[in-house]
């Protein structure tokens, strides 16, 4: 037995968080099947599980020509308002027909696909995480794309986009805990070289599994869209304006969102442990926080520097409101001279 | 932003003209796409020196996404995948370059209704995550660009901004030519106007690129006799009159590219390094690349004619 999925996240095509009310109604992909919201800890937005049906070869390492019959269930999630993820999965079993049965069969049973003759559970875990597949096996991602593709159509949208992101995919294998056995970590989190990441892990099945993964999806994603906007910056060769205009995106629209394991059921919070303690999810994005909050600060600076001697030159004496005399004189002040002496570099640069 | 490539004629660099665009733009901190819409011949990768998309992609390139035979366009990152050691490794602070090749075997295909649409969802979808697309199209009137003209006529592409570029060489036959694919009955306007686009403001979006340009008072031509100069200059003087008549004049133009033997002889991204270290390129080439670059960008140059 496997469960498999992967879960596209991007930024929803709006230029304004949505409110819970537009997530409902952009969620809303099936007539009779209301979305579900959560308000805490933050605006949590879920679409009804949605199936597609498939009858295809499936993946396997070693090539051999492996068919399944059944569903893919898939949802979409809006979290914050902000960011969209669409997540598509599905659990391998082995059929006990050896050939197709009627639909109703498998509708029976949402969500998996049986899988003919006697599966190699093994061979189809390695076909499933590697990275080009044969055009012809089993794409779940396929599903997740066409069903963010659904939801940033929805003309409830502005399709304006605040500022341009990657989506990242995260693709997941999970493993009954007897299936292995052969002393590997009971997690491996792979970053690719693209925008792909994937998962491998065991435990025992529940369906809390799609949730775990969808917020690992998420707060990967909040890392790397972090990280490429301070990458952007060019922190310590722009001039601090630019710097800081650079990484507004990050203040107006992310750094409120980071909250790992909010959505995650007991049984995988130790998986989320093991993140934080290796590589650690958390250490990162703060230091990225700090990094970003430190560039807004020394361009604050530097304005009110610039105000000052303006002022100055301007002959005008009289000290700020709510500054105390003895602090009006900048000179004397160690981080305002490194300041006035960086903005004086850059200026000459500059020029 | 959008922008669309298209000439009337072949050989007029457009392809590599807006490959440098591109990089240019790259270069500059931009994420930004470049979309083979050559479906008779994909062959932009060769361009940017990726030996696995040369021809197209048999894994699913413009072709079949187009027609939804496959969910996601195959993407090249180029900064990973070249194989020229001067575009490969992202430059600090340079944006994604991403090419989007053609199928190795793909050719023309009509345009009906769902492949106009599945091109409206590549349109929007590109735009969440790209500064800049620029769409190569084949030379003359073909089905791409009665596609993009459908598309881009559509509301939920209203929010996305577009431009087209109309690459021509400095010649009686091109300019007469490049007029011809703008103006003329079932040119861009006519048939941009059949799928819902308003004339004038289409046109406001179109501008020519001059590309191969000999200036007659190029240093690089003084070894030509004076008889010969002389007869360069009128002839300049002619095509300049002859390009004002036919709407392709000095007004309507975004830029222009020097000849350039590096261009004549091998169709590739200018590099710092072919101009400064080996020399084999011309600075006025980059130069062309860069105000091109900048222009398209630049309200000011988009102003209503």
């Amino acid at each position: 037995m496997l469960i498999m999925g992967e879960v596209h996240t991007g930024l929803l095509r709006n230029l304004g968080e949505l409110s819970e009310t537009e997530c409902r109604e952009v969620l809303r992909l099936t007539s009779g099947e209301e979305p579900r919201t959560w308000q805490r800890p933050l605006l949590y937005a879920i679409s009804p599980d949605v199936l597609t049906g498939v009858d295809c070869r499936l993946p396997s390492s070693s090539g051999a020509r492996i068919r399944g019959t059944g569903t893919v269930s898939h949802r979409a999630t809006i979290v914050g308002g902000r960011v969209l993820q669409g997540s598509s999965y599905t659990t391998l079993l082995r059929s006990d027909s050896d050939q197709r049965l009627p639909w109703s069969h498998y509708l029976a049973a949402p969500g998996v696909v049986e899988v003919y003759g006697r599966p190699r559970w093994q061979d189809m875990a390695d076909g499933f995480v590697t990275p080009e597949p044969p055009m012809d096996v089993l794409n779940v991602g396929a599903i997740s794309g066409r069903l963010m593709g659904a939801v940033q159509d929805s003309a409830r949208l502005d399709r304006k986009t605040p500022f341009k992101t990657t989506r990242t995919r995260l693709r997941w294998l999970f493993e009954r805990d007897d299936a292995r056995g052969d002393g590997r970590p009971a997690m491996r989190l792979t970053l690719g070289r693209d925008t792909m990441r994937t998962l491998r892990f065991t435990g025992e099945p529940t369906t809390d599994v799609v949730a775990f993964c969808e917020d690992l999806a998420l707060h990967d994603w909040l890392l790397t869209t972090l990280q490429t906007l301070i990458q952007r910056a060019l922190i310590g060769t722009a001039a601090p304006a630019q710097i800081a205009a650079r990484l507004s995106p990050a203040i107006d629209h992310l750094l409120h969102l980071w909250m790992p394991g909010a959505r995650v059921e007991e049984p995988f919070l130790p998986f989320w442990e093991e993140l934080e303690r290796h590589p650690g999810f958390t250490r990162q994005w703060t230091s990225s926080v700090a990094r970003i909050r430190d560039q807004i600060t020394v361009n604050t600076l530097s304005l009110l520097s610039v105000t000052e001697s303006r002022r100055e030159a301007d002959g005008d004496p009289s000290p700020r409101r709510g500054v105390p005399q003895d602090r009006t004189q900048s000179h004397s002040h160690p981080v305002r001279r490194r300041i006035f002496f960086r903005a004086d570099q850059r200026s000459r640069r500059r020029s | 932003m959008l922008v669309f490539a298209i000439s009337d004629k072949g050989g007029t660099g457009r392809s590599v003209t807006s490959s440098n665009i591109v990089y240019r733009r790259a270069l500059r901190g931009n994420d930004v796409c470049y979309l083979d819409f050559d479906f008779g011949s994909p062959t932009a990768g060769a361009i940017f020196n990726v030996s696995t998309a040369e021809r197209g992609t048999d894994r699913g390139g413009m072709h079949s996404y187009l027609q939804e035979k496959v969910a996601e366009p195959y993407r090249v990152d180029v900064w990973t995948s070249s194989d020229r050691s001067a575009l490969r490794g992202k430059p600090p602070g340079a944006g994604q370059l991403v090419l989007l090749p053609g199928d190795s075997s793909g050719g023309e295909f009509p345009t009906v209704p769902s492949v106009v649409q599945q091109c409206v969802r590549l349109f929007l979808r590109l735009d969440e995550e790209f500064d800049l697309c620029l769409v190569d199209l084949s030379a003359g009137r073909s089905y791409a660009a009665d596609m993009v003209l459908a598309a881009t006529a559509r509301p939920e592409l209203a929010a996305i901004p577009f431009r087209w570029l109309v690459y021509h060489r400095w010649t009686r036959q091109h300019i007469i030519a490049a007029a011809g694919l703008v103006y003329e009955r079932r040119g861009l306007l006519d048939v941009g106007a059949a799928h819902g686009h308003d004339k004038r403001r289409l046109a406001e979006q179109i501008r020519f690129v001059r590309t191969a340009v000999v200036e007659p008072s190029s240093p690089d031509l003084s070894a030509l006799r004076s008889t010969q100069l002389a007869w360069l200059d009128e002839c300049n003087r002619d095509l300049h009159e002859l390009a004002g008549r036919n709407r392709v004049g000095r007004t309507a133009m975004l830029g222009k590219v020097p000849l350039d033997p590096v261009l004549q002889w091998r169709e590739q991204i200018i590099v710092d390094e072919d101009v400064y270290a080996s020399q084999i390129a011309n600075e006025g080439t980059t130069r062309a690349f860069d105000d091109l670059a900048t222009k398209i960008f630049d309200e000011r140059a988009w102003e209503g004619l």
